[in-house]
């Protein structure tokens, strides 16, 4: 691991708690890609081990955003019935640790591959109730009016305009070719819009498997909110429906419980009565978002901006497997 | 005869995966190696065919877009030619033959053609399938455990 980074976070964080540390442990974590995370452990001067995860801006990151959307979104779960880690500091300078940088306490529990089927077992049915619930809860939740404000300020309406012109941007700007099938996904959802929401909900943007914490039969945190924004609490629930994260099968959205279960739990939680046709807007939607990601990945990878392999991954795997989700949706709706 | 370009991708990507990834203690370096070897081996896999798919997805499209549109034949003709194409010039083609393909599927979404729409549907299905690499998914997971 990089001394620089070890030696600056040491100065830093001695520096921004007024005592002295030691370093037992500083690890890159594999996987995401649009931040570098770093699970740390340290000793104070007295002796006490503090667990902490570092979130690190990349110079060049799948989907450019800023630390602060995330820092306020955790910010606006604190304390609340959506588990998330107690934040610690944010920087949006790269004065400390050469870029912007989020540190928060590190919470117990692993993060699974979205992508491994039967991950949960055996206990899919408990954490199937909770991570369902959960996402009620974020649809339900009163925001606090500052950290509303300061996400209003980016958001246009209609909802679904604002999110769809913003993904299919990013599309036509890193596509490396044409792909008839996006293109033609794309169109239908511009034809036939859903409703707009009368809820206005903080959207965690990838709420999914793989992006929770669990031990055993509990979920102990929810993370990666990076592309947190205000929206239609059914941008959530059709992303995290979404076939891809349980290609192998496809009746148990996550690796969790039944399609029909976790659409109950949440209705149960959330007291938001589902549309089902604007649910099946935002499951398509899924799909062209999850491209416009893949095609960034794409995009990074092959301009050699950043050869990490998960970009090459993203680009191949999950990129055909939301080409054939479109291809599925259209059909069933032609 | 030598071995194929294939085959030596395949046996780097399992010298990857099962032999120099498990010394790196670095976590996050021997997930990334191991990457590495499953990227490696899918384009092992995939190697073979890349030339032979692509010209049979390109003579798919011409032949869809000859049966289902008004495109005059001369448009299509000089990407039927017999003359031998690298990878590149093809894929080329079928970069072009996408666009005309997107032009008409644009046409007949907003006719609301959809028996057309569905033939497109299947055209494009077809096209998918031979082109994923997704289907591998369940091998790379074998690979990794």
């Amino acid at each position: 691991m990089s001394k620089d980074l070890t030696s600056a976070f040491l100065s830093y964080y001695s520096e921004f708690q007024k005592k002295e540390y030691s370093l037992i442990s500083l690890e890159r974590i594999f996987g995401g890609a649009s931040r570098e995370t770093y699970k740390i452990i340290l000793n104070d001067d007295s002796d006490k081990k503090e667990r902490l995860i570092l979130r690190l801006s990349q110079d060049s990151s799948l989907i450019e955003t800023e630390q602060r959307t995330e820092y306020l979104a955790y910010s606006a779960f604190q304390k609340s019935n959506v588990p998330v880690p107690v934040l610690i500091d944010m920087s949006e300078e790269n004065t400390e640790l050469g870029a912007p940088f989020m540190l928060m306490r590190e919470l117990k529990g692993e993060a699974a591959s979205p992508f491994t089927p039967n991950i949960y077992a055996p206990h899919e049915n408990e954490l199937g109730e909770q991570f369902w619930s959960i996402l009620g809860e974020i649809a339900k939740k009163k925001i606090d009016s500052d950290i509303y404000e300061d996400f209003n300020r980016e958001t246009e309406r209609p909802f679904w305009k604002n999110e769809l012109d913003k993904w299919v941007k990013i599309i036509h700007e890193d596509s490396i070719g044409i792909e008839p099938i996006l293109e033609a996904g794309i169109r239908h959802l511009y034809k036939y819009p859903p409703n707009e929401s009368e809820i206005i909900s903080m959207v965690h943007g990838d709420y999914r498997s793989g992006n929770f914490l669990y031990a055993e039969n509990k979920i102990t945190g929810i993370l990666d909110w990076e592309m947190a924004h205000l929206g239609d609490p059914l941008e959530d629930l059709g992303w995290a429906l979404s076939p891809i994260w349980s290609w192998q099968d496809k009746e148990r959205p996550a690796y969790l419980v039944k399609r029909e279960d976790a659409i109950s739990i949440w209705e149960a939680t959330s007291n938001i009565s589902l549309n089902k046709d604007d649910l099946q807007w935002w499951e398509l939607f899924a799909a062209i978002k999850g491209m416009a990601i893949w095609i960034s990945a794409g995009n990074e990878f092959k301009s050699g901006k950043n050869i990490d392999p998960i970009n090459l991954f993203s680009a191949w795997i999950p990129g055909d497997i939301h080409l054939e989700i479109i291809l599925d949706i259209l059909e069933r709706n032609t | 005869m030598k071995p194929d370009i294939n085959i030596a991708l395949l046996n780097a990507a399992q010298e990857i995966i099962n032999r120099f990834s498990p010394l790196i203690e670095d976590e996050y370096e021997r997930s990334r190696l191991g990457s590495w070897g499953a990227l490696i081996l899918i384009s092992a896999m995939k190697f073979n065919d890349a030339s032979s798919s692509l010209k049979k997805e390109n003579c798919d499209i011409v032949k869809w877009l000859k049966n289902h549109t008004k495109l005059r034949k001369e448009e299509l003709e000089k990407f039927e030619s017999c003359e031998d194409k690298n990878l590149d010039q093809l894929d080329q083609d079928n970069q072009n033959l996408r666009e005309i393909l997107d032009k008409q599927i644009q046409e007949i979404q907003a006719k609301e053609d959809n028996v057309l729409f569905r033939e497109g549907i299947y055209l494009m299905r077809s096209m998918h399938q031979r082109r994923k690499v997704s289907d591998l998914i369940g091998m790379l997971q074998q690979q990794e455990s």
